[in-house]
């Protein structure tokens, strides 16, 4: 069975010498198992089939942190050359030099959702190798998310971020983000900071301690599907829903669904899949005309927001996970 | 005639049985090496060792400091997040002598020393607890691990511990040998080259130390009185009382050991990944743990080896990498990596057992 | 056990309740507890804050009494955290399926819950076989289910948590027996019709509908445990696998059970929390429900070696872990302090038991 597999695939490579060649491999690096960068890989996939490249998905690591990927990439790295490597570091230090290596090798890199360094690749430094950065501004969004939260609750009151890791350089820039987001606000306060590591009943459980604390909590930020999850469960669970606003980072159906009920008030959506879109096709363009191609260094894709007025909008559909 | 028939095959098994009999587990992993090999796509390149190796480290430290303690009969949860501290002290005592003006080899040996010191203090307190305050080694490594948690998230305040020197970065990753195609050879010092220009590296620093230190360790566990208390503690707690064993100093000596193991792995850690991280070593425990039972030992104490569990560490290891380059999807994986082990444990099983 | 010492004061500490309080440390620290936090953090001590707490805990109950019968005949399992969101998921994407195919709520709700429990009794049964008939360790076999359940929840869910269930669910999970609006009138079952959201702070809800499901589940398997011959069979297996073989004890169709049991228990635990959280989720791997599991048995009293060990304690244990939580969190101590504390606490606690054992 393998010796016809291979006498096939031989074939394949002679008779289609011009189309093999042409075709541009590329190897996504998510960052980790979560729906986030499902998402993001399905819009990879997308367009990565309607430009004709070769795509090889590597494992997703278990849990965020270099000890996770950085095994993973360069395991995968070594089965074959790439053109192209997209990969979302989960850490801005460590992912330095194995990149570097990488890069070495001749593969183009460009980072997604999160960066090397400080995320700026066009002054001269030992990490301005790679094409681009097209992720999230975390701290904007937490600022934002700060905003319209006040805004939802009137522009006073104490304010709850259940957040998720704090070993998540991501996570940490959402909710510096959203503290100086409602600093501005002299009549409100960010009463405390919760890590619920990913799990959502850890998050349901700190959610409720929270209020129990703090009866006078009038919104509540979580930080990415599982810490929004928990918290708007928690609020539900509490008896409090409408009382208390709920404002999510991170677009899953379940969120969506719950916006609609009134459980939740406020969802922000990333862009994982156009990250990853504009990742292959800048990548692409690039590979194929180095010489003339320039690649932005930055791309920021930006956030859209759900609220009740605009949740059934159509043109807003495709931007929930799934 | 059938039974002559079936006694034939019964003893052609057991003496398979007793040929393979232990060294079962040495088996599957020549026999899984390989089958990748001729499966994973790049598997069969030296380079393949090397990234495994390299990233087992810290892996293979966890598993030698788990398996003192689990020969003994007791189980240490904190490992994990011991690692994580050490890595952040390391960074943190590093940058700072590196700043206060420390030429940056004597920042790094004074940090590595001050890293191993520090992380003596987790293993102590927790061999206190079990030896001599009779605490179940489940709660006070567990308890551990909350305080080693707790203290590395305060100490770095939600700022990442990284920016290293440079020269640590060259330790970390630092090879004994590089070979440029078509240039020459560099020792220790990784040779600037042309982008697109292949270079080969050989033998990881880091893996050359752990292999002493576990090499050391093993030496210790098999020959001398320490590693033979250590065993009978574990095999039967009372008469090792009664034969005269320091039971107690024992107990502290090896959950000591597991901790400052654990640190050496985070200082590894630290020079691998330039930073620090509070939950650096969270999802190691379980591998370790697991390699310790894959080498055969038992988890009530008393048996066990230093070369078993690096078998079961490899064995762990290469699945892991094999898969991985094969291009298996991450759910199957899960679901392979667990099925795979189960049935090599199962074959072990059955040839033991026909062995009696 | 406390052996009485020559000249050690009588009186309670001798008497039957005295020992019995002696024995029961993780009770009498979890009622400490419970008064040092009602005075450091206002709000604690609470009817709301209880019931909170010991709601959201059915699914760690539930999971410590699954290992309590499995620690008890010596043995672990590690696979329960990875079960229970298998069954999870398994039991939202039924009832996703079905409700789509137009399935009045009551049978998707029916058939979802019930298709998740049989289904999880599977890999207790692949877990039961592989320890008695291929003789592997429990560590090492319910470690290989561990992948094998996470990963074949993460495939069935593609790697998202499945919405789109019927809305009585949640109702169901987290409704209360009694709504009381103190001063004017009480109802059951729901707020009642003329309610007014504005005054929802006010409204006192009294008994989730979870505790009577986990007191009677768990009075069951600890009437079981301590009664029944399936219990008694447990603790002789635990004691001494050979004394029990010599005793005539199947010890292999036992021990084929009790795995069985846990993953059943595991199960169920998954198939709540969806009722619970309204959406079917996988576990993540930084739950580590199984590591809290077995800590909150060996608070409870039970040895890793087996023969020792209740339900009651087991569920004191995970209440243990649970208050200290959130009695810190409510109290004000930040979450790194409180991953301190609580190893502190932990340790203080096992230590005074075994410094004073005469202190109860």
């Amino acid at each position: 069975m393998r010796k016809l597999l291979v006498a096939f695939l031989m074939t394949a490579c002679v008779a289609l010498p011009g189309v093999a060649q042409a075709k541009p491999k590329i190897l996504f690096m998510p960052g980790v198992a979560d729906p986030f960068y499902f998402t993001m890989e399905k819009g990879i996939k997308a367009k990565a089939a309607e430009l004709g490249a070769e795509l090889t998905v590597a494992e997703y690591p278990k849990a965020w942190g270099p000890e996770h990927q950085v095994p993973i990439l360069q395991a995968t790295v070594a089965r074959q050359k790439y053109d192209l490597l997209l990969i979302a570091p989960t850490s801005t230090d460590a992912l330095k030099a194995p990149l570097k290596a990488i890069y070495g090798k001749g593969v183009e890199i460009i980072t997604v959702d999160t960066f090397i360094g400080d995320g700026d690749y066009s002054k001269k430094s030992d990490y301005s190798f790679p094409l681009s950065y097209i992720g999230s501004d975390n701290e904007l969004g937490g600022k934002q998310m700060a905003v319209h939260l006040a805004k939802l609750v009137g522009e006073k009151g104490k304010v709850f971020c259940e957040a998720t890791n704090p070993d998540a350089s991501s996570v940490q820039g959402r909710v510096k983000g959203f503290k100086e987001g409602i600093a501005q606000f002299p009549n409100m306060q960010v009463v405390g900071v919760e890590w619920c590591l990913d799990v959502q009943q850890k998050a349901q459980e700190q959610t409720l301690a929270a209020l129990q604390k703090d009866k006078d909590i009038v919104g509540i930020f979580g930080t990415n599907v599982f810490s929004a999850q928990g918290s708007y469960q928690a609020v539900v669970n509490a008896g409090l829903t409408g009382a208390v606003k709920i404002a999510s980072w991170d677009a899953t159906k379940d969120l969506i669904g719950a916006l609609k009920k009134g459980q939740v008030d406020l969802v922000l959506a990333q862009k994982p899949a156009e990250m990853g879109s504009l990742a292959v096709e800048w990548g692409v363009k690039y590979l194929k005309d180095k010489k003339h191609v320039k690649v932005p260094k930055k791309v920021i894709p930006g956030f859209e927001f759900f609220t009740r007025d605009n949740v059934d909008d159509p043109a807003m559909q495709k931007f929930i996970y799934q | 005639m059938v039974n002559a028939r079936a006694n034939e095959i019964a003893s052609g098994r057991s003496r398979l049985g007793a040929f393979l009999g232990g060294r079962w587990i040495l088996a599957f992993l020549v026999i899984e090496t390989v089958y990748f090999c001729f499966t994973a796509q790049g598997f069969a390149h030296p380079n393949s060792a090397q990234i495994l190796l390299f990233y087992g480290v810290e892996i293979f430290l966890l598993a030698v400091a788990e398996l003192f303690v689990i020969v003994t009969g007791g189980i240490d949860l904190s490992v994990g997040y011991v690692l994580g501290f050490a890595s952040i002290i390391a960074t943190k005592v590093i940058n700072g002598l590196a700043e206060a003006g420390l030429p940056p080899l004597a920042a790094l040996l004074a940090g590595a020393a001050a890293t191993l010191l520090v992380g003596l203090i987790p293993g102590l307190v927790n061999g206190w607890l079990v030896a001599y305050l009779d605490v179940p080694p489940f709660i006070a490594t567990l308890s551990m691990l909350g305080v080693c948690h707790g203290v590395s998230e305060l100490v770095i305040h939600g700022v990442y511990a990284m920016g290293l020197p440079p020269l640590a970065a060259e330790v970390g990753s630092g090879h004994l040998l590089y070979w440029v195609r078509g240039g020459g050879f560099s020792f220790f010092t990784r040779p600037e080259v042309e982008r697109g220009t292949e270079v080969f590296e050989l033998v990881p620093g880091i893996v050359v130390l752990a292999a002493i230190v576990i090499g050391v360790l093993a030496f210790v566990l098999s020959r001398t009185r320490f590693g033979r208390h250590v065993y009978a503690i574990g095999g039967n707690r009372d008469a090792a009382i009664r034969a005269g064993i320091p039971v107690r100093r024992r107990l502290l000596g090896v959950y000591a050991l597991s901790s400052l193991l654990a640190s050496l792995a985070g200082l590894v850690y630290a020079l691998k990944y330039v930073s620090g991280k509070a939950d650096a070593g969270a999802g190691s425990l379980l591998d370790a743990i697991a390699a310790v039972m894959i080498g055969g030992a038992s988890m009530f104490g008393g048996s066990g080896t230093v070369g078993r569990t690096l078998a079961g560490c490899l064995v762990i290891a290469v699945l892991e990498l094999g898969l991985r380059m094969s291009g298996t999807p991450t759910f199957d994986k899960y679901i392979l990596v667990g099925a795979i082990l189960v049935l090599a444990v199962i074959v072990e099983r059955y040839l033991q057992q026909d062995r009696k | 056990m406390h052996t009485a010492h020559p000249g050690r004061p009588g009186g309670f500490l001798a008497s039957p309740a005295g020992r019995a309080l002696a024995r029961n440390w993780a009770a009498c620290f979890l009622l400490i507890m419970l008064v040092v936090f009602s005075l450091t953090g206002r709000n604690f001590l609470s009817i709301v804050n209880f019931q909170n707490v010991v709601h959201l805990q059915t699914l760690p109950l539930l999971l410590a009494a699954a290992e309590t019968f499995v620690i008890v005949t010596g043995g672990i399992d590690l696979s329960i955290g990875f079960v229970a969101g298998l069954a999870s998921v398994t039991a939202a994407t039924l009832m996703q399926r079905l409700a789509a195919a137009g399935m009045p709520a009551g049978w998707v709700i029916l058939l979802g819950a019930v298709g998740a429990l049989v289904l999880s009794l599977l890999p207790g049964l692949v877990n039961g076989l592989v320890i008695t008939r291929f003789k592997v360790p429990p560590f090492i076999a319910t470690l290989g289910m561990w992948g094998i359940a996470n990963g074949v929840a993460l495939k069935l869910c593609e790697g998202f948590p499945v919405a789109g269930l019927p809305e009585q669910l949640p109702r169901l999970g987290n409704g209360y027996v009694l709504y009381v609006l103190p001063g004017s009138f009480f109802s059951l079952f729901d707020k009642p019709e003329s309610f007014s959201d504005a005054r929802v702070r006010e409204l006192w809800r009294l008994v989730p509908y979870s505790l009577p499901f986990v007191l009677v589940l768990l009075g069951a398997l600890a009437f079981v445990l301590r009664r029944g011959r399936f219990g008694r069979h447990t603790y002789a297996i635990g004691g001494s696998m050979d004394a029990a073989i010599r005793a005539g004890i199947d010890v292999d169709r036992h021990l084929m059970g009790t795995y069985v049991l846990s993953s059943a228990l595991a199960g169920l635990a998954g198939v709540f929390n969806v009722f619970q959280t309204g959406i079917g989720n996988y576990t993540t791997f930084s739950s580590m429900y199984e590591l809290f599991a077995v800590a909150a048995v060996v608070i409870g009293g039970a040895s890793l070696s087996g023969g020792k060990g209740r339900i009651s304690g087991s569920a004191v244990g995970v209440l243990v872990l649970a208050f200290m939580e959130n009695g810190l969190a409510i109290s004000g101590v930040v979450p790194f302090y409180r991953y301190i504390a609580v190893g502190v606490l932990l340790v203080v606690a096992v230590v005074i038991d075994k410094l004073f054992p005469d202190l109860f």
